[in-house]
């Protein structure tokens, strides 16, 4: 199967020119190109490829040096000056995060005049930071906090501002902000705009005044902004955070007269161990199982059930938009179809691409489809009133704090999704009862919906929705084993942190129609010989590039289907996942995620026994039948750019 | 006025696009056209510009509001009345005259009138220190302005100028002229014996002459020129570095009016060596008055072949030059800012390395030189180096012109050789009785009495031109105080130590003028002040404090424990 091949979109950064990573084309012997350079650190004399900034050279070597703009995900800013050094022969400090060595030099890392000078801007964010340590949402995990710390800060040297002059903006259901926190590293900014193409912050004013602004001072709910919570992620301080509803989610607890059901997405459960001092990678899937019991949860259900719902819905989707454009020669069939289960993605499409809304698939998350099955399915096998019924969704995101929130996201005669958590707030949660969740015994998941597959996990990784489509359609249309082409059914084309993947797959042959879709279908004959065209992207600056591609009937406008993540790594880089990120403790996240794909008995979404359970019992007429389309499906809102 | 709408701004977009591009270095000529058209940006204006710019709306305003002479949120008035409130017009009254404005307009500065005729600002340095209180109106200078003048000035306004008094053009005052302003050479002269030379010759020439940057940093041009005509790259950029924004510097101002040609000859040079085919003249925007005058001289140099394609004849040299104004931001006078500026971002220096000859405008080698640099190079090519390295010093050669304002008989531009005394200088202007001499404008050194046998050379006390004479009965605090107001107010806002620094010293003073300042604080803050010396990123912030320093140490017990005045 090729992949991957000879795919190449136009990379130009649009982060501003300041703030691009430095290239460096004369250095003074330019013969050194590509070569080792000599340098000495504190007396360590050590060789690194030409262009290796000083903090690079200096981490080899065990030497930390202080940073708070840097962010390994960004470009460098060199704004900050925490991280200054001497370079012997110059007579200013340089920012090791922003020089690129490239002739031997010589550098200090902790000269009296360094140690002064840091100390010196930490004094100086200090004294404008407003707020205590004991209120903030990231106190223990600040680097402001950590930094005043490792260099003795035990008075406020220049004073300390107490009285708050920009207020907090609780305005958005997804990114709370409080100005009077920034200590403005810009890395919101250059998260925003570079990462994500959203740009809803920039730097405002100058001098004394410059702040990090949002257009025309407009509140969060306001601006152009997809909930991705990025921004959350890379924010040193405790100037930006989730907007946490675990208070209620504990009322709803409280109270006996509610049914508090729990649905846990697969991301966070790889990352939650990061928030008990666990290293990236562990997953503690069942013992949170137990946490979320102890906490007084009524059930605790997978969202990777609805995540094979999904894939048999989208799939089904996808198989009557090909079958519309290649036989009955519709031409109104929008293809490649896109995916819709990231939250942030879609409110990016609806504000930056809202001609194209038509590519998208109509089924709802998988979080949204659980949380209508929930307050129907559930509650009539159950005989609970769905008005008694809360529904907590155990999310690594942001966006789908608002995404709940969704005026359309009524199907069940509910609200279909009454909370959304992220991995951040329960971890919270925990540790306000207590619980020590690395010891925890295991628990299983609470039925019906117990059952899940392996397909179903990865779709908290880029390009899991994908691979778990993949598996599906496959075997659907060839009746053959997807391990006849992939080892151990794992996609590996589809896999990994690129930022926009490609594969086909030829259909050789075809098999016959399975029970389930034979009412939509009657042969697969007209899929023999064809090649279905996949890509795979996350980060919305990668999606945006997508678009663009296939808008200007580029090669991957040829593509059948199209996975879309807001979020860098997908699910397990969202917005709600413990803080800090980078792209080393993401690959944990997702080796930990492949891992239980691995492990898992049933690793197909159509194999699911309790989906197929669901379409036999309730959702008779099929996927993508009347019911489902009431339940599962939803449609879109074109938004625009406008700000008003 | 012009009332905006979603038509009017499309049709502004596209012939605003054919004038400019639609790429983001389009981003401030276009909304400089926009702002005078309209009087201020409006919400509809700034989201508008950036989507027809392909960027986000909030990226406009951050460039819009970085620069003082863009508005947001409310119109201004049709006449925007700009008082300097820079250090020499502070000394010469500029506190009566703003509030006799106040008083005749009855709104305070930062208001508009309610007719929509008057919007009162202060603004930094005019480069009118030499004649000040000065004040701008629109694209109009007054200089001398005196409380009582206040009244005919704007009613001269409400005529639209029919029977001003006021003369359009206010002249430089220069007081000596020395080699570099008595050339006597005639336009393309110095480019066509440049022409005659082999690119590595003319190196030579700029190098054996001397000749280092005359803004202030002083690099030595031919290294500059040297490493952006060895860079490999198709395009290369020239800049003329007009953005004369150091408080106390006027002789830019003077050389870009009497002297364009010579200017104009030295950028064409440069291209030569470096093989640029494009440049700008980054001209500051509080010199507005100029821009007509300029661009009809570009146009008349290329009428006469010295400028566009196939210059002076010679095959296949082809050099592009364009105007951009400014708008109001002190920090593009450093180089990596301007270059921003120039891009369409917000004026924020950049990391160096790398550096413009390497990577300047849109990544591509740019040399950015000083107006007085690049006559200096024209006048060498025409005349020979050793006509230049004959006056100065050993590390300073050649002569200078310098702007000298302040408490002295002969204020106006100087002429000197390099390694000249203070003492010396003072005695040429008439101030010997001064108690301290600011060198470099805000960002230099404050330089007390007992020091005045220094000598002015980049080697000693450097000067990019600026100098201000401070008066036996000047009060240092409030000088101190006039600089850090301007560096909190012009720092860029980037870097910590310059952005939170220079309130921090700006507090300081507050308290000393209270009398309520510890000496041990004033030591944290001299400390402070060495810390962003060498911290923060760029030029501006490493000399913000320099002022501060030297008045805190040097003027002690003028300072510390005052009895405040009553009001």
């Amino acid at each position: 199967m090729p992949d991957k091949k000879d795919f190449i979109i136009d990379d130009k950064a649009r982060a501003p020119k300041s703030t691009t990573p430095s290239k460096v084309t004369i250095p003074e012997n330019t013969e050194a190109i590509g070569a080792l350079i000599a340098v000495e650190i504190d007396g360590h004399k050590l060789k690194v490829p030409m262009g290796t900034t000083i903090l690079e050279a200096a981490k080899k070597i065990g030497i930390t040096i202080p940073t708070l703009c840097h962010h390994e995900d960004l470009c460098v800013a060199g704004v900050c000056r925490i991280c200054v050094v001497e370079v012997e022969g110059m007579r200013t400090l340089q920012a090791s995060c922003a020089y690129p060595i490239t002739s031997p030099i010589n550098v200090k890392t902790h000269t009296r005049k360094v140690r002064r000078a840091r100390r010196h801007i930490l004094d100086l964010l200090l004294s404008n930071h407003v707020g205590e340590c004991y209120s903030c949402v990231r106190n223990n995990n600040c680097e402001l906090q950590s930094l005043a710390k490792e260099y003795g800060v035990d008075f406020y040297r220049f004073g300390k501002r107490t009285e708050p002059v920009h207020g907090k903006d609780n305005s958005s259901y997804s990114i709370a902000r409080d100005m009077d926190k920034c200590i403005l590293c810009r890395r919101c900014i250059r998260t925003c705009i570079d990462l994500q193409e959203v740009g809803v912050y920039d730097a405002v004013n100058k001098g004394d005044k410059t702040k990090i602004g949002m257009f025309l001072d407009k509140q969060m709910s306001e601006q152009i902004c997809i909930n991705c919570g990025q921004c959350i992620n890379r924010c040193p301080v405790g100037a930006l955070k989730g907007n946490d509803p675990s208070d209620i989610v504990w009322d709803a607890i409280d109270d006996p007269k509610k049914h508090v059901v729990m649905q846990t997405a697969p991301a966070p459960r790889a990352g939650i161990g990061e928030c008990f001092g666990l290293e990236p990678g562990t997953p503690l899937t069942y013992e949170m199982n137990t946490a979320l019991k102890l906490c007084g949860f009524d059930r605790v259900f997978d969202t990777n059930f609805t995540a094979d719902l999904t894939i048999i819905e989208e799939g089904v989707e996808l198989i009557q938009r090909l079958y519309g454009a290649l036989v009955e020669k519709k031409s109104n069939v929008a293809l490649p179809q896109f995916t819709s289960c990231s939250p942030g993605w879609i409110k990016y499409i609806e504000h930056f691409k809202p001609e194209m809304l038509a590519h998208v698939s109509s089924a709802k998350s998988p979080q949204q489809m659980f949380g209508a099955v929930i307050k129907t399915y559930y509650a009539q096998l159950h005989n609970i009133d769905p008005a008694d019924i809360v529904t907590v969704a155990l999310m690594p995101c942001t966006a789908k704090k608002f995404e709940c929130n969704r005026p359309e996201m009524t199907d069940s005669g509910y609200k279909d999704v009454d909370f959304g958590l992220t991995t951040r707030e329960l971890a919270q949660m925990f540790k306000e009862a207590g619980i020590e969740l690395p010891k925890l015994e295991k628990t299983p998941f609470d039925n019906p919906f117990g059952d899940r597959t392996g397909s179903g996990v990865i779709f908290g990784a880029t390009g899991g929705v994908m691979e778990a489509a993949i598996r599906t359609v496959y075997e659907l249309v060839t009746g053959k084993k997807v391990e006849n082409l992939f080892d151990h059914a794992d996609i590996i084309p589809v896999r990994g942190m690129e930022g926009i993947k490609y594969a086909e797959l030829p259909i050789t042959e075809v098999g016959p129609v399975p029970d389930i879709i034979k009412h939509l279908i009657p042969d697969w004959n007209w899929l023999k010989g064809a090649t279905l065209k996949v890509a795979v992207c996350h980060g919305t600056a990668n999606a945006k590039k997508v678009l663009e591609n296939i808008e200007q009937g580029g090669k991957l406008s040829e593509c059948h289907f199209i996975e879309f993540m807001a979020c860098p790594g997908g699910c397990l880089g969202g917005g709600g996942m413990p803080i800090p990120t980078n792209e080393e403790i993401r690959k944990a996240r997702a080796r930990a995620i492949y891992a239980e794909d691995s492990e898992s008995t049933v690793r197909k979404s159509h194999e699911n026994p309790d989906v197929l359970k669901l379409y036999q019992e309730f959702l008779t007429e099929g996927p993508c039948g009347h019911k489902s389309h009431k339940l599962l499906h939803t449609h879109y809102t074109a938004r625009g750019k406008k700000i008003v | 006025m012009q009332a905006i709408s979603m038509e009017s701004l499309q049709k502004d977009f596209t012939e605003l696009k054919a004038k400019y591009g639609d790429d983001r270095s389009a981003l401030l000529p276009i909304l400089q056209d926009l702002q005078e058209k309209y009087r201020y940006l409006s919400d509809l204006i700034l989201q508008e510009t950036a989507h027809t710019l392909g960027l986000h709306p909030v990226e406009v305003e951050g460039v819009a509001s970085f620069y003082s002479f863009f508005k947001t949120k409310e119109q201004q008035g049709k006449y925007v009345i700009r008082l300097c409130q820079t250090i020499s017009c502070d000394l010469e009254g500029k506190a009566n005259v703003a509030r006799q404005l106040e008083n005749e307009l009855g709104i305070k500065f930062g208001e508009t009138t309610k007719d929509h005729m008057f919007t009162l600002e202060y603004t930094n340095c005019l480069g009118m220190c030499d004649q000040g209180p000065a004040m701008m109106i629109n694209d109009r200078l007054f200089a001398k302005v005196t409380p009582a003048k206040v009244s005919k000035i704007i009613a001269d306004c409400r005529n639209e100028y029919i029977k001003s008094d006021f003369p359009k053009v206010v002249p430089s005052d220069v007081k000596k002229s020395g080699p570099i302003l008595e050339h006597g050479v005639i336009a393309g002269e110095g480019l066509k014996k440049a022409l005659e030379m082999k690119r590595p010759d003319i190196i030579y020439h700029i190098r054996q002459s001397g000749l280092k940057g005359r803004g202030g940093a002083g690099f030595p041009t031919s290294i500059k020129w040297q490493l952006a005509a060895a860079a490999k790259d198709e395009q290369k950029y020239v800049v003329c570095n007009a953005d004369e924004g150091e408080p106390g510097t006027f002789k830019d101002r003077y050389l870009l009016f009497n002297h364009t040609d010579m200017l104009l000859d030295g950028m064409t040079i440069a291209a030569y060596v470096l093989g640029a085919t494009k440049g700008f003249i980054y001209l500051r925007g509080e010199y507005l008055y100029m821009k007509k005058f300029l661009e009809e001289k570009l146009q008349e140099r290329k009428q006469m072949g010295l400028l566009g394609d196939n210059i002076l004849g010679k095959e296949g040299f082809n050099f592009h030059l364009q105007l951009r104004m400014g708008a109001g931001a002190y920090v593009c006078g450093e180089e990596t800012a301007l270059i921003e500026s120039l891009e369409g971002e917000r004026g924020e220096p950049r990391n160096r390395p790398p550096f413009p000859v390497d990577t300047g405008f849109q990544g591509h080698p740019t040399a950015v030189n000083n107006v007085e640099t690049f006559i200096d190079a024209a006048l060498i090519c025409a005349k020979g180096h050793e006509w230049f390295s004959e006056h100065g010093t050993e590390q300073s050669k050649g002569t200078k012109l310098f702007s000298i304002s302040g408490h002295c008989d002969n204020p106006g531009i100087y002429e000197l050789p390099y390694g000249i005394t203070i003492r010396e200088m003072l005695k040429e202007v008439g101030g010997e009785d001064a108690k301290a001499v600011q060198v470099g404008g805000a960002s230099g050194q404050c330089i007390p009495a007992k020091d005045f046998d220094r000598a002015i050379a980049y080697e000693d006390a450097s000067s990019g031109g600026s100098i201000i004479v401070f008066g036996p009965n000047t009060d240092m605090l409030k000088v101190a105080k006039n600089f850090m107001e301007f560096f909190t107010e012009e720092s860029c806002g980037q870097c910590t130590p310059c952005r939170d620094g220079n309130p921090k010293l700006l507090e300081g003073i507050h308290k000393l003028e209270k009398g309520r300042c510890s000496y041990s604080y004033l030591k944290e803050l001299i400390n402070l002040g060495e810390t962003m010396q060498i911290a923060s990123k760029c030029g501006l912030g490493q000399s913000s404090a320099n002022a501060f320093i030297s008045i805190m140490t040097n003027f002690q017990s003028e300072v510390l424990g005052r009895v405040p005045e009553k009001e």
